[in-house]
């Protein structure tokens, strides 16, 4: 489902943010410090920080629905990943340099539309929490008359 | 709700892109990217309606929503939980979205295409900070220590200020005070053009050009946005290159009141990180406005806001009263005097000639061949340059331009200092073999380095 080229786009640093919603159809969301495409593009695992993936996480265990957005700052290109849950762990020591060398390209990103990076420096990106999802639609979200578009 | 939101209105500069959240009625989540977020007041905030986009639906369907924001100042993300509440149409606040969306439209060259369709006003039900985004509030304390406009720095402006004797040094003091005092090196002043809903260029400071008689529309770049608006405008990143494009864009069109080859050119910073564009307001009319640019990112911080303004409003009396001033010595002198002609001085021997052409349809002057005044100040010039043709004349009189029919002036609030003013910088830029130079109240000398070819045409 996601080919090469967006995966490599999704996997460069870029302003990541997870979307879910409760029983009540309230929504959820928390910051993701870095994504892995799986092979095939049919699964990507999204790495949370602990401390404010509770939320969620619970709507992820009670319905499983989730929307990513992915956005580089430098040009504004952007697009939503939907998703439905399949699993949760700790994220494992060596999964680390992955989220802080994605972190750390999204940094720059700020750096390039004129926020000094060392301010983002206090952002938790560790311990996080590994959420599996199996991807179930691509959207263009770059600003334009085509955002909201299916990217396939 | 545990946070005013009024203390966040730092976060909603559009500076860091904010997240939207919402949710269909069949549980589908959505997340999307906002360009901004708009304060409206302690209990609300407001969202652009540009396309029936998902968000748009979801929240038609399901109010619920949630966004985030991260401040610019110290990077704390926070949460707004809202409930959509209202779309409004027409109104203060849809204008000023509308403006916003018009320049990100001309930004990208698809003006017509964005247009607020609705401010969508959400009423924030809780605000909290987000826990994996924390912020860090040193860094508000590592501000450059120059930036803030603290009460020592306008006193010092202000004192300036009193020092000037007439509106041309105090033009200059608020310019060089803006420098040496704030330490704002690129800055100009803009005052009403002769056209309606115009402003040109009066004086500038820091730039290689001093721009004088350079003119804005308004509702084009920052300087027309502010004199539209009316209100103080900062611009951070993003917005900054969306409002230089979008200018760029209206300079490119004919815009039928004035040919682009005949326009100066405004100045401005290549590449500024920070703009703060002040409205000059004297009793709920436009006398002019402040521009002022910075190459540091996120220059003007929402804490200068109100002090911005008290700034605006101490320049604008300001500029009023040398207006006032110079129109009240002016009337001040005997008629009889100010109308006589002076005596003819020797004509000393002139160097190179100048080829000066009155264009009277255009109303337009052009030295050598080259772009120099239109409007009145070209008129003006013409005849000033005519008389010494025929007379020899030199000395002149602010009253007797006055008394001119042919120079068509209003009746009321004709703004000839002004426009002499904006003459005398222009010419000093572009022509210095001709110069005007301030001979007392009302008066002025007529100086010339060169010899003179003049030549009317249609």
């Amino acid at each position: 489902m996601i080919d090469d080229a967006l995966a490599a786009f999704l996997q460069q640093g870029l302003a990541i943010n997870i979307g879910t919603r409760s029983a009540r159809l309230e929504p959820h969301a928390a910051y993701v410090p870095a994504a892995r495409v799986e092979s095939g593009g049919t699964h990507l695992t999204v790495f949370v920080p602990r401390i404010g993936a509770d939320d969620v996480l619970a709507d992820l265990r009670e319905n499983g629905q989730a929307a990513l957005v992915f956005a580089r700052p430098e040009d504004d290109r952007a697009c939503q990943v939907k998703g439905v849950f399949e699993s949760v762990r700790d994220a494992r020591g060596d999964e680390r340099p992955l989220v802080e060398t994605q972190y750390a390209g999204f940094m720059h990103q700020l750096e390039i539309i004129g926020t000094p990076g060392e301010s983002s420096r206090a952002w938790v990106i560790w311990p996080c929490v590994a959420v599996r999802l199996e991807v179930t639609a691509l959207f263009s979200q770059t600003p334009g008359p085509d955002a909201g578009a299916p990217l396939r | 709700m545990s946070v005013a939101l009024d203390t966040l209105t730092s976060c909603f500069q559009g500076l860091i892109p904010a997240t939207l959240y919402t949710c269909a009625a069949d549980g589908t989540p959505n997340s999307a990217y906002l360009s901004h977020v708009e304060y409206v007041d302690a209990q609300h905030v407001a969202l652009s309606f540009q396309f029936f986009n998902k968000s748009r639906r979801n929240v038609a369907e399901n109010p619920h929503a949630l966004v985030r924001v991260v401040d610019p100042d110290t990077q704390q993300g926070w949460e707004l939980r809202l409930r959509l509440t209202r779309s409004e149409t027409e109104g203060a606040l849809f204008d000023r979205m509308a403006l916003r969306i018009e320049a990100i439209a001309s930004y990208c060259g698809m003006k017509g295409t964005f247009r607020l369709l609705a401010a969508d006003v959400y009423e924030v039900l809780d605000v909290r900070k987000v826990p994996e985004q924390p912020g860090q509030p040193s860094l508000v304390a590592r501000r450059p220590p120059d930036a803030v406009f603290t009460m020592r720095a306008l006193q010092d402006l202000s004192q300036r200020i009193n020092r000037a004797d007439g509106l041309e040094s105090l033009i200059d003091e608020i310019l060089q005070g803006l420098d040496e005092v704030f330490g704002f090196n690129h800055s100009m002043i803009l005052l009403p053009g002769e056209h309606p809903q115009s402003l040109v260029t009066i004086a500038t400071h820091g730039y290689p050009e001093n721009g004088a008689g350079a003119e804005q529309r308004y509702g084009e770049g920052i300087s027309g946005l502010v004199a539209e608006a009316m209100k103080p405008i900062r611009i951070s990143g993003l917005m900054r290159g969306m409002l230089y494009a979008y200018a760029a864009k209206f300079r490119a069109e004919e815009q039928g009141w004035c040919r682009p080859d005949r326009r100066i050119q405004l100045p401005g910073l290549a590449n500024p990180e920070s703009q703060l564009g002040v409205p000059l307001i004297v009793r709920g009319r436009l006398v002019g406005v402040l521009v002022i640019e910075s190459e540091v990112p996120y220059r003007f911080h929402e804490d200068d806001k109100a002090t911005i303004e008290l700034l605006g409003s101490y320049l604008a009396i300001a500029i009023q009263n040398a207006l006032l001033q110079e129109a009240a010595d002016e009337s001040a002198d005997d008629a009889t005097e100010a109308t006589s002609p002076a005596a003819t001085p020797a004509a000393p021997r002139l160097p190179a000639t100048r080829e000066v052409t009155y264009y009277r349809s255009d109303e337009c002057v052009l030295v050598d061949g080259e772009y120099l005044i239109r409007g009145l100040p070209a008129k003006v010039l013409w005849k000033l340059l005519t008389a010494h043709a025929a007379d020899g004349r030199t000395a002149f009189t602010n009253r007797e331009l006055r008394l001119d029919k042919s120079l068509q002036l209003p009746e009321y609030k004709d703004n000839l200092e002004t426009r002499l003013l904006l003459l005398r910088r222009r010419l000093d830029q572009k022509v210095p073999d001709i110069r005007l130079e301030p001979a007392g109240r009302g008066r002025f000398a007529l100086k010339l380095s060169a010899r003179l070819a003049l030549a009317e045409r249609p």
